[in-house]
């Protein structure tokens, strides 16, 4: 039986990312770690304000017993988050949903498309994919943001630039003089990767607008659409497939999801 | 081993049951009837229709406590899940149907543990109705006005006395013992095979028009089928009336609330529904239900579609309390005929 006590944990970091969003580090008090697969969230439990469902951003074996949480300043909550300081104590439930399925993929071609905070629980695949590097092919990332500075994990991405080991195109809409990358939405990204359909594997995490307009891309290169997997969002509450809440059509996305192929989203007509 | 009782003797049978439970029968109140706990036998009634309130409500009651917790310590957090024993009494057969549904929804991994603690902890006393109680009710159509399981006792009455099933060890347990209840003889069962019979004769009005088991099928085929679902949502007032007194509506908030020492407080479960405006909103602002139109639709389809496939039977008990509680006088009756004869002008 479930019971919604959540475990005890501590901030033992906090970096800010962009104007809106802090990385927090998180160490729970027993010594099992999150053990999560990357794209699964957890539902952060603030005593006396609630709860709320967020994205694992760091890969599952990363530094033992802690984990990486990229919070956006936005509800009660995570205004509530934002106003917390290193040693202060929070509690998790979770993780919950179905994650990534990475052993499935493994050999092919990985095309990562990441519009704004799509790159939240998207860095857990990515990190995953580097570490695990050998059993993938080509791995391609696509960013998209609004502004600049607004892009996620800054430093990171700049490095992701740079490895061979991983082909990164980054697009803002809106360009600063001194903006030396692309400017538009992210699927004019695409006329500048070439890739096969027949080896090539989608994941895609963005605003909820974002999603038909890549699907229909990738669609017209050729991809299989048992292939295309999004990471959707909604508002999970109790991650047991009861409340309601995250529910799309029959299922439920904090147990049948959030991870869905384009296969099985197609069939819910509230999904896209 | 069946039994009987005689209807005057009802009163001293309730007094023994308040000796050892919490008693919830149908209590009048205001022209209709409440699902309530009584401290003396007179407060129930036996003969009611529809009671505003189903009485699953007191197995998964509002402001249920999940937590009890400690500001200043995380570690102090408890889980609460406790229940007293208690009798639901007289319960018609499509109440006894929707408990049956939640045990199923609840109880499947990961399974809610405030739920069982108090399933666990409740006897079920059930009530044949041998006739419609009211109208606007579609329990007969969808074979809901009879119960097969999830009962303790099962009472019919079979004129100045009741013959009682007995269905489980607990409640033999209440049966037996103070010389109440007398042994079902066979021109009891011949009587209550009488009333059976009646019962056949007094619901005999479909409240829907064609066959019933098509209606999931066709639902689906009336997703998009605006003429419906754009004049529902017009009419309806986002209330969520129909989803609190639905009896197989589960969903719910967690909600903190703090003592004004700010040093404890409380998760509790309050109840939530998909017809209120904000029930798919998240915080960034994106609603992923706007229109009134997607939430009936979405409610129509919980009921008759979604749970249908999952649990093998329709979620939509034909209680008719919906449509009671509906200001803006939606039918799920209605709409239910609607989309039969869309399928009917469509072959």
């Amino acid at each position: 039986m479930f019971n919604f006590l959540p475990m005890p944990a501590t901030i033992v970091d906090i970096r800010q990312l962009t104007d809106k969003e802090r990385l927090f580090t998180i160490r729970l008090d027993n010594d099992r770690g999150i053990r999560h697969r990357p794209c699964q969230f957890i539902l952060i439990s603030l005593l006396g304000i609630g709860e709320a469902p967020i994205s694992i951003s760091s890969p599952p074996v990363d530094s033992g017993r802690t984990f990486e949480l990229c919070i956006r300043a936005v509800g009660n909550l995570t205004n509530a988050m934002h106003r917390l300081s290193v040693n202060d104590r929070i509690g998790i439930r979770g993780p919950f949903g179905n994650g990534f399925p990475v052993e499935r993929i493994e050999g092919k071609d990985i095309l990562i498309v990441a519009g704004g905070l799509g790159l939240a629980p998207l860095r857990s695949l990515i990190k995953y994919v580097l570490q695990e590097r050998g059993r993938y092919g080509r791995v391609i990332l696509l960013i998209g943001t609004k502004r600049p500075g607004d892009i996620l994990f800054k430093e990171e991405v700049l490095k992701w630039e740079e490895d061979p080991a991983i082909e990164t195109h980054i697009t803002v809409d809106v360009a600063e003089p001194s903006w030396q990358r692309h400017v538009g939405v992210i699927t004019g990204l695409f006329k500048h990767v070439g890739i096969d359909p027949f080896k090539t594997i989608a994941a895609i995490v963005g605003p909820p607008v974002m999603y038909r307009f890549v699907i229909k891309e990738l669609l017209a290169k050729g991809i299989f659409e048992g292939n295309i997997y999004l990471d959707l969002e909604r508002r999970m509450r109790c991650g047991i497939g009861k409340c309601g809440h995250c529910q799309i059509n029959g299922i439920y996305l904090c147990q049948n999801g959030p991870v869905l192929s384009y296969l099985e989203a197609r069939k819910l007509q509230e999904a896209l | 081993m069946d039994v009987t009782i005689q209807s005057n003797d009802v009163d001293r049978f309730i007094r023994g049951l308040l000796l050892y439970y919490d008693v919830i029968a149908p209590v009048a109140r205001d022209g209709r009837f409440v699902f309530e706990r009584i401290d003396d036998p007179s407060m129930a009634s036996l003969k009611y229709d529809t009671t505003l309130l189903p009485p699953i409500k007191w197995i998964y009651p509002n402001n249920e406590i999940l937590l009890e917790f400690d500001l200043k310590d995380i570690t102090k957090t408890e889980v609460v899940a406790q229940s007293r024993k208690q009798v639901l009494t007289f319960v018609h057969p499509c109440d006894i149907n929707a408990i049956n549904l939640m045990d199923e929804v609840l109880a499947e991994e990961p399974s809610d543990v405030n739920y069982l603690t108090r399933r666990q902890s409740t006897l079920i006393i059930g009530y044949e109705c041998l006739g419609p109680c009211r109208e606007n009710i579609l329990c007969f159509d969808k074979g809901y006005h009879i119960a097969y399981r999830g009962f303790d006792l099962f009472f019919t009455d079979i004129g100045g006395r009741y013959y009682v099933h007995v269905a489980t060890d607990a409640g033999r347990a209440m049966v037996e013992g103070d010389g109440i209840f007398k042994k079902a003889a066979y021109d009891d069962w011949k009587d209550l095979m009488r009333a059976r019979a009646e019962r056949k004769k007094g619901f005999n009005k479909k409240a829907v028009e064609g066959d019933i088991g098509m209606l999931s099928h066709f639902l689906k085929e009336a997703y998009n089928a605006d003429e419906i679902w754009e004049a529902e949502g017009r009419k309806c007032l986002s209330c969520g009336a129909c989803i609190i007194v639905c009896p197989t509506c589960y969903c719910f908030d967690a909600v903190d609330e703090v003592c004004p020492d700010m040093e404890k407080g409380v998760r509790y479960r309050r109840w939530d529904g998909c017809q209120l405006r904000g029930f798919c909103k998240v915080a960034g602002g994106e609603n992923f239900r706007k229109s009134a139109a997607e939430r009936v639709r979405h409610r129509v389809f919980k009921k008759e579609v979604y749970l249908k496939k999952r649990f093998g039977r329709s979620g939509c008990v034909g209680c008719g309390r919906c449509i009671d509680s509906c200001i803006a006088k939606i039918s799920i009756i209605d709409i239910f005929n609607r989309v039969m004869e869309r399928a009917r002008r469509n072959v």
